[in-house]
C-alpha cells in the first residue's frame, strides 16, 4: 500500500485546544463535586452559550461527550448498555452512547459529570433531541425546559418566530434565576455576546483562509479540533484569544504557501459528520490521495458565520434568537444547505463533494441520496456518497468505504489528467 | 514486446489476465486464469498469476507490470500498483465494447452500476451497501435450496411460464421464501424465474441512481448466468452487451492499466475482431 502522508497539522493551537477542553471538563468535574458552578445541558446546534454567561454557568454538551467517547474507541459499551435497556439498534447512536454513559457512570475523561442545574432542550432542527433530553432529565432528576425553535421554512425567520424564541429565552432566564439563586447579570450577558461577535469574526476569517491554494488546514478534520472551543468558549475572552492565535498560525502558513501535504492534489467539500469511532482510518483514506477538505457543513452545525452573521451586543436576545433560528446548518432548510454546499464548491474552488450518510441519524441524513443526485446530475459536480455512522463503531465497513473513496479519486484523477467532462463541469 | 498483467482478487474468485503488445494499435490477451479466492488471498493471487504465465508459456519475470484490483488488491505481494475494480471494469468494458456507457457488474458479493465516459473513464458509480442482494451469493443460496448447481439455475429459469413473486431480496431469507413456494407445489423453473426477476428489479433500482445510458455492458461472474441476463434485459427494456471475457473484465481492465504504465497506448475496440462480443438482441 502507498504510504499515507502525514496530515495532522500540530501547531500551538492544538496544545491550547487541549488545555481549554480539559479546563472545561475540570469545571464540570468541580460542579459534580461541589455543586458549583451551575451547569446547563444543551444541544450544540444553534446553542445559546452566551445566555449561560449571564449566570456564570457552564454548558454540558452531550454530543461532545459522545464524540469524545467514540474517537477514543469507548462508545460501544454505553451503546450496548442503552440497547439492553430497550433502545432500538437504529436509534440515534449519540443518544444511546449518552444514555449508556449515565447508566454506567462513564465520562470521556474519567472525571465526574454533574447533575445539570437545567436540561435545556434548545430544540433546533433535530426532533430526536426532544426525547433525548426528556430521558436525560428523567435519568438525572434535573428540571427540563423545552425551548422550541421553529424550523426555518423560508429564507429568513418571521418576526413572530423571533419574538417567540426571545420570549422563551426570557423564560429560561427567569427559570435559571430560580434554579441557581443568582440574579441574571445582563451586562455580563451583553459582554459575552460581544465576545462571541468578535470570535465569530475571527472564525469566519479562518474559514475563508481555506480558499487559498493550498489550504493551510483541513476544514473538516482539523476544523473539528476547533469546534470544541467554538461551542464552549466563544463567548469568553479566552475563546477569542484562542481563535486569534489560530488565525495567526494559519495566516502564516498561507504566507509560506504551506498546505497540509507537500502537494495538495484534491480539494473537497464535506457534508455530514465524520465516523468518529474510525476517525483516523477515515482521514487516512483521504490523506492517501492528498485530498484536503476546504469546507464542510458539519463545521457549521453550531453556527454558520462565514456568510456574515454575527451576534449583536446591542440586540443580545434578538441576535441569540436569530442564531438559533437561521444561522446554524441544522435548523436551515434543505435548499439552503444545497446553496451552502454549492457556494463552497465555487468560492472555495473544490473538485468534488463527499456526502457521509449517518445511518443512525435519519434527520440530518434524510435526503442525502437526492442531494448526491442533485450535485452529480444537475450540476455535474463529482459527488461521492458513503455510509457509516458517527458513533456506532459497528456501522463501518472499511473495505467497502475505502473502495468507493479510491474509485472516486481514480475518476477525479483521470478527469484532471484528460480534462474530460467530470473535471470540466466541476466549477459551474 | 511488452507484457503486462491484471489480477482481480474478488470475494469469491480470483482472475488473472496477461496482455501483450502485438505491434499494432491494440494488445492481445495471452492467457487467462481463474481460481477460487478462499481464505488465503495472497496465495490465490499468486496461483492465478503463475497459472496465467504457465498457460502463456512465459516466466513471471517476463511480465513488466502487474496491476491488482478487487477487494484483495492490497494483498498482491508481487503487484506494482492497485486500482479499484470500478475503474478496471469500466476500462475493460470500454475496450471490449467501445460503445459502453453503462456497466452493470454483478460479482460474488457485490453489484455495481458504473456510468462510463467516451474514453472509458468513470463518470459516476453506485454499489450495493452492506447487503448481498443482487449478487452471486444470493443466486448461490437459491441454487442450494433448489438442489441445483449455480451453473444450472439460469438455464432452468428460462423455462419459467409463471414466475413467482419473491417478496424478499435478502440473501438469507430468500431460502424460506423458496421453501414456502416448494411447499405450495410451485414448479422449480417458476420459482427460479421469480428469483432472477427479483434480483433484476433490485439491480435496476441500483442502476437508476447513475444515468443509465445505452450501450449497457454486463460484467462479472453473474454475466455467465443466461437467466440473469434475460431478466435484466427484460426490466431494462434493452439488450445487454456480454463479452466472453465478462467474468474477467476487472482483470482485463487492470491489465490494460498495467500496459499503460509500461508506456503502451492502444485503441479501443480492435479486440472485437478476434473476440466475438455477443449481444442480447
Amino acid at each position: 500500500m502507498a504510504d499515507i502522508p502525514a496530515t495532522e497539522y500540530r501547531g500551538g493551537i492544538h496544545q491550547r485546544q487541549k488545555e481549554l477542553m480539559l479546563d472545561w471538563y475540570g469545571q464540570l468535574d468541580q460542579a459534580a463535586q461541589k455543586g458549583d458552578p451551575p451547569t446547563v445541558s444543551m444541544m450544540v446546534s444553534g446553542n445559546c452559550v452566551e445566555l449561560l454567561e449571564g449566570f456564570g454557568a457552564v454548558p454540558i454538551y452531550p454530543e461532545v461527550n459522545a464524540l469524545q467517547l467514540a474517537i477514543r474507541h469507548q462508545s460501544l459499551d454505553p451503546i450496548l448498555a442503552a440497547e439492553d435497556m430497550g433502545y432500538a439498534p437504529d436509534n440515534c447512536a449519540y443518544v444511546k452512547a449518552d444514555i449508556g454513559c449515565y447508566v454506567k457512570g462513564i465520562t470521556p475523561t474519567g472525571g465526574k459529570m454533574p447533575k445539570p442545574t437545567l436540561v435545556l432542550c434548545n430544540f433546533v432542527g433535530c426532533n430526536t433531541y426532544a426525547k433525548w433530553f426528556e430521558h436525560v432529565a428523567a435519568l438525572t432528576g434535573a428540571p427540563l425546559y423545552m425551548l422550541d425553535v421553529p424550523f426555518l421554512r423560508n429564507d429568513q425567520p418571521s418576526q413572530a418566530d423571533i419574538d417567540y424564541v426571545v420570549r422563551q429565552l426570557h423564560e429560561v432566564v427567569a427559570l435559571l434565576e430560580r434554579l441557581t439563586g443568582r440574579t441574571f447579570d445582563y451586562a455580563r450577558f451583553q459582554q459575552a455576546v460581544d465576545w462571541s461577535r468578535q470570535t465569530e469574526e475571527v472564525w469566519s476569517q479562518i474559514k475563508h483562509l481555506s480558499q487559498h491554494v493550498p489550504s493551510p488546514f483541513d476544514a473538516y478534520f482539523d476544523a473539528i479540533t476547533l469546534m470544541g472551543p467554538l461551542y464552549v468558549h466563544r463567548a469568553k475572552r479566552e475563546g477569542l484569544e484562542f481563535f486569534q492565535a489560530a488565525l495567526a498560525e494559519f495566516q502564516q502558513k498561507c504566507d509560506l504557501k504551506q498546505g497540509i501535504y507537500d502537494q495538495e492534489k484534491f480539494r473537497l467539500v464535506f457534508e455530514g459528520p465524520p465516523p468518529y469511532p474510525h476517525f483516523r482510518t477515515f482521514r487516512d483514506m483521504f490523506a492517501k490521495w492528498k485530498a484536503c477538505a476546504v469546507a464542510s457543513t458539519y463545521s457549521t452545525v453550531g453556527g454558520l458565520w462565514e456568510f456574515g452573521f454575527r451576534h449583536d451586543p446591542e440586540r443580545p436576545f434578538e441576535s441569540v434568537a436569530m442564531h438559533m433560528l437561521a444561522h446554524n446548518v441544522t435548523n436551515r432548510n434543505y435548499l439552503q444547505r444545497y446553496e451552502q454546499i454549492h457556494r463552497y464548491v465555487k468560492e472555495w474552488k473544490a473538485d468534488g463533494i463527499i456526502v457521509h450518510f449517518v445511518k443512525s441519524c435519519r434527520l440530518f441524513s434524510a435526503g442525502q441520496g437526492d442531494m448526491r443526485d442533485y450535485f452529480t446530475k444537475k450540476l455535474g459536480i463529482p459527488t461521492l456518497y458513503i455510509e457509516s455512522d458517527l458513533e456506532y463503531p459497528r456501522y463501518f465497513s472499511e473495505a467497502q468505504i475505502k473502495n468507493r473513496i479510491d474509485a472516486f479519486f481514480e475518476s477525479l484523477e483521470h478527469a484532471k489528467h484528460t480534462g474530460s467532462r467530470v473535471a470540466q463541469e466541476v466549477h459551474v | 514486446m511488452r507484457i503486462a498483467a491484471g489480477v482481480d482478487v474478488g470475494s469469491t474468485q480470483t482472475k488473472a489476465i496477461l496482455v501483450k503488445e502485438n505491434g499494432g494499435p491494440s494488445p492481445v490477451i495471452l492467457a487467462r486464469a481463474l481460481t477460487d479466492t478462499g481464505a488465503n488471498v495472497r496465495k490465490a493471487a499468486e496461483n492465478a498469476f503463475e497459472e496465467c504465465c504457465r498457460t502463456a508459456g512465459i516466466s513471471t519475470s517476463d511480465v513488466g507490470f502487474v496491476v491488482g484490483t478487487g477487494y484483495g488488491r492490497y494483498k498482491i505481494s508481487f503487484g506494482n500498483a492497485q486500482m479499484t475494480e470500478i475503474s478496471c471494469h469500466a476500462k475493460g468494458a470500454h475496450f471490449l465494447c467501445p460503445g459502453t456507457r453503462t456497466v452493470i457488474d454483478m460479482g460474488g458479493q457485490d453489484a455495481k452500476a458504473i456510468s462510463v465516459g467516451p474514453s472509458g473513464e468513470v463518470l459516476d458509480f453506485v454499489m450495493n451497501d452492506k447487503c448481498a442482494a443482487g449478487t452471486g451469493r444470493f443466486l448461490a443460496n437459491a441454487a442450494d435450496v433448489m438442489g441445483l448447481s449455480l451453473d444450472e439455475i439460469g438455464q432452468v429459469s428460462l423455462q419459467a411460464k409463471r414466475p413467482v413473486k419473491i417478496a424478499t431480496v435478502c440473501t438469507v431469507f430468500v431460502e424460506s421464501d423458496i421453501l414456502s413456494y416448494l411447499a405450495q407445489g410451485k414448479r422449480g423453473e417458476d420459482i427460479l424465474g421469480g428469483v432472477h426477476l427479483a434480483i433484476a428489479k433490485r439491480t435496476l433500482s441500483l442502476a437508476r441512481r447513475v444515468a443509465i445510458e445505452p450501450e449497457i455492458t454486463m460484467t462479472g461472474g453473474v454475466a455467465r448466468n443466461v437467466g440473469m441476463v434475460r431478466a435484466l434485459e427484460e426490466v431494462l427494456g434493452c439488450p445487454l452487451k456480454i463479452s466472453p471475457d465478462a467474468h474477467f473484465m476487472g482483470a482485463v481492465g487492470a491489465a490494460l492499466f498495467a500496459l499503460e504504465k509500461l508506456g503502451q497506448s492502444f485503441e479501443a475496440g480492435v479486440w472485437r475482431d478476434t473476440h466475438a462480443v455477443s449481444s442480447g438482441d
